[in-house]
């Protein structure tokens, strides 16, 4: 029999060494790159031509980048419009996937295949919906009598704009719809059944009762999208490519056009920009979502 | 009495709704697919249906689908298996041994998961041309299952910590070493747990763009979202009728499987969101 000591020592070398696959592929491939981005950013660094160290120039010609306020503008704005779209459709979805309602397990798998398909596919899809020659959009529209001729969609920055948002919408309620519903499912019965007694009719239910108790889910999931929203790329690059003019360029795209055009440098700098951004978001969302409590 | 009738109606309202909403987009798919005029809805023409966009993605080399397709399912399946397999060791470590910071740990796992991709895959791209792996599986799956593993790892733990202790202890009195705990008593119990994370971990990898889009530059690697993307027509008209066939082909497994495994999927999702 070994001592104690020894025991716990063993069984603690196990635990890391169980545990060190997992560390290696982060640190490696996710958290080396980070700081090797961060790092980047410091440099005037072009394919082609040797890299100088200019430590936060990068940042201070970003400042100054008309560009660069005009995607930081939209990605927010991205943000603002999108994420309460799909959370208010998200909390309806979720509300009827409820209800005992015939054709139920049908009606949650429908919902859940746009979340399904891989982002850059619905683009396309989307892309061909709003077609100006023969999109479906234009032809349910004039069929309904809405638009007395077609409309170029993806020609105007507003246009655009709200193409972007309906295609974002469409791919991500399905998960908002999930999570929600997850929510509703463990508020009791019994809170309905009092409601029911105090005659509360069904938006007073949903106000007094169900609000109430979804709100640790919504907050998950609004800082979940979010953090998502904040991030778009694979849409606006198959849809629009950042245009009409450049007015549908999102950070995540700004940056990568640097990245292709081979100024590493500056599209680092870009990428610390929203990288900063992001990780308070989830340092708060992390906060919010009682996160220490959970664990076994 | 009539709030009930108000109140199915409003139901039914909303039902149909959001079926069209989220059923119409992937009918429109599978109709132009299926269509030698993928302009019909101009004026005055006719859906003339055919199955030749479907035999030109599967059969015409140069249009490279079928490379994709491979690709995409050769990277995912690799990439989803070992995430799963590295999550699962570490899930065992954080909930059965005395693990000190897992705390911290899982912590610090899910702000990981909160990073955007672009400020990685600069970097990534200058490792991966040093070392000449653009353009090859490596580049992808590697960086994919650092990808994944934060989303893995959060479900596992959650399904672990709910499989009971007295489990492996019996097996550790017993005198077993902790891997035989692990492949004999723990892996077998949680098969199921562990199928839908591979599930989820797969669809993760399988719709991944953007380090696709800039580690691979062609058929060799490339995969099934980033070449229906790219696809062009030989003669600048875009070949709607091939994308829209290569769209469906493509989703049709992912569908597939969300249908036959929805439960399993929704229960995934939302052990790595709610709980977290």
């Amino acid at each position: 029999m070994l001592p104690k000591g020894t025991e716990k020592s063993k069984e603690l070398i196990e635990a890391y060494s169980f545990i060190s696959p997992l560390l290696l592929f982060i640190l490696l491939f996710i958290f080396v790159p980070v700081v090797g981005t961060i790092v980047t950013s410091w440099f005037k660094a072009t394919t082609f031509l040797s890299e100088k160290f200019i430590f936060f120039e990068n940042y201070r010609l970003l400042f100054k980048d008309v560009n660069f306020w005009q995607s930081a503008q939209f990605t927010f704005l991205f943000i603002l419009v999108s994420v309460p779209i799909e959370l208010f459709l998200g909390i309806l979805f979720a509300l009827v996937l409820n209800c005992t309602i015939p054709l139920r397990g049908l009606l949650r798998v429908c919902v859940l295949i746009p979340w399904a398909i891989p982002a850059a596919i619905s683009a396309r899809i989307w892309e061909l919906i709003y077609n100006y020659n023969y999109g479906l959009l234009n032809f349910l529209f004039m069929k309904l009598g809405i638009i007395p001729k077609p409309i170029n969609w993806l020609g105007t920055s507003l246009g655009a704009f709200f193409s972007l948002i309906i295609a974002d919408v469409w791919k991500t309620t399905s998960f908002v719809a999930i999570i929600l519903l997850a929510g509703l499912q463990v508020i009791p019965e019994e809170l309905y059944a009092q409601a029911q007694v105090d005659r509360a009719d069904f938006l007073q239910r949903f106000y007094r009762v169900t609000l109430p108790l979804l709100k640790p889910a919504i907050i998950v999931v609004l800082l979940f999208r979010t953090i998502d929203a904040l991030r778009v790329f694979d849409l606006i690059y198959v849809i629009t490519s950042g245009g009409p003019g450049g007015t549908t360029t999102s950070l995540s795209l700004y940056a990568y056009k640097y990245f292709v055009g081979g100024d590493f440098g500056y599209g680092s700098a870009l990428s610390v920009i929203l990288f900063l951004i992001a990780f308070f978001m989830s340092i708060v969302y992390v906060k919010l979502a009682g996160f220490s409590k959970e664990i076994a | 009495m009539k709030e009930e009738r108000k109140k199915i109606i409003l139901i039914l309202l909303i039902s149909i709704f959001m079926l069209s909403f989220c059923l119409l987009p992937v009918i429109y798919m599978v109709i132009i697919s299926l269509s030698k005029n993928p302009d019909f809805l101009s004026a005055e023409k006719t859906l003339r249906f055919t199955l030749k966009n479907y035999f030109d993605v599967l059969s015409v080399r140069s249009l490279h689908f079928t490379d994709y397709l491979k690709n995409s399912i050769a990277v995912s399946t690799i990439s989803a298996a070992l995430s799963v397999f590295i999550a699962a060791l570490a899930a065992y470590s954080i909930t059965r041994l005395n693990l000190p910071g897992k705390v911290i740990l899982l912590f610090f796992v899910l702000v990981v998961s909160m990073f955007p991709q672009i400020s990685l895959v600069g970097w990534l791209f200058k490792l991966m041309a040093e070392l000449g792996w653009i353009n090859t599986y490596p580049a992808l799956i590697l960086p994919y299952i650092g990808w994944i593993l934060p989303l893995s790892l959060w479900i596992l733990v959650s399904y672990f910590s709910q499989l009971p202790k007295e489990l492996d202890k019996q097996a550790l009195i017993d005198g077993c070493s902790r891997w035989q705990i692990l492949f004999k008593v723990l892996f077998p119990v949680a098969l199921p747990g562990l199928f839908s994370t591979f599930l989820l971990a797969f669809i993760f990898a399988f719709n991944e763009f953007m380090f696709a889009l800039m580690l691979t530059a062609d058929h060799k690697a490339r995969t099934i979202p980033v070449g229906i993307a790219l696809f062009q027509g030989l003669h600048g008209e875009i070949p709607w009728g091939n994308i829209m066939s290569a769209a469906t082909i493509a989703t049709l497994p992912v569908i597939i499987l969300t249908i036959v495994f929805q439960k399993r999927i929704v229960q995934g999702l939302t052990r790595g969101a709610v709980k977290g």
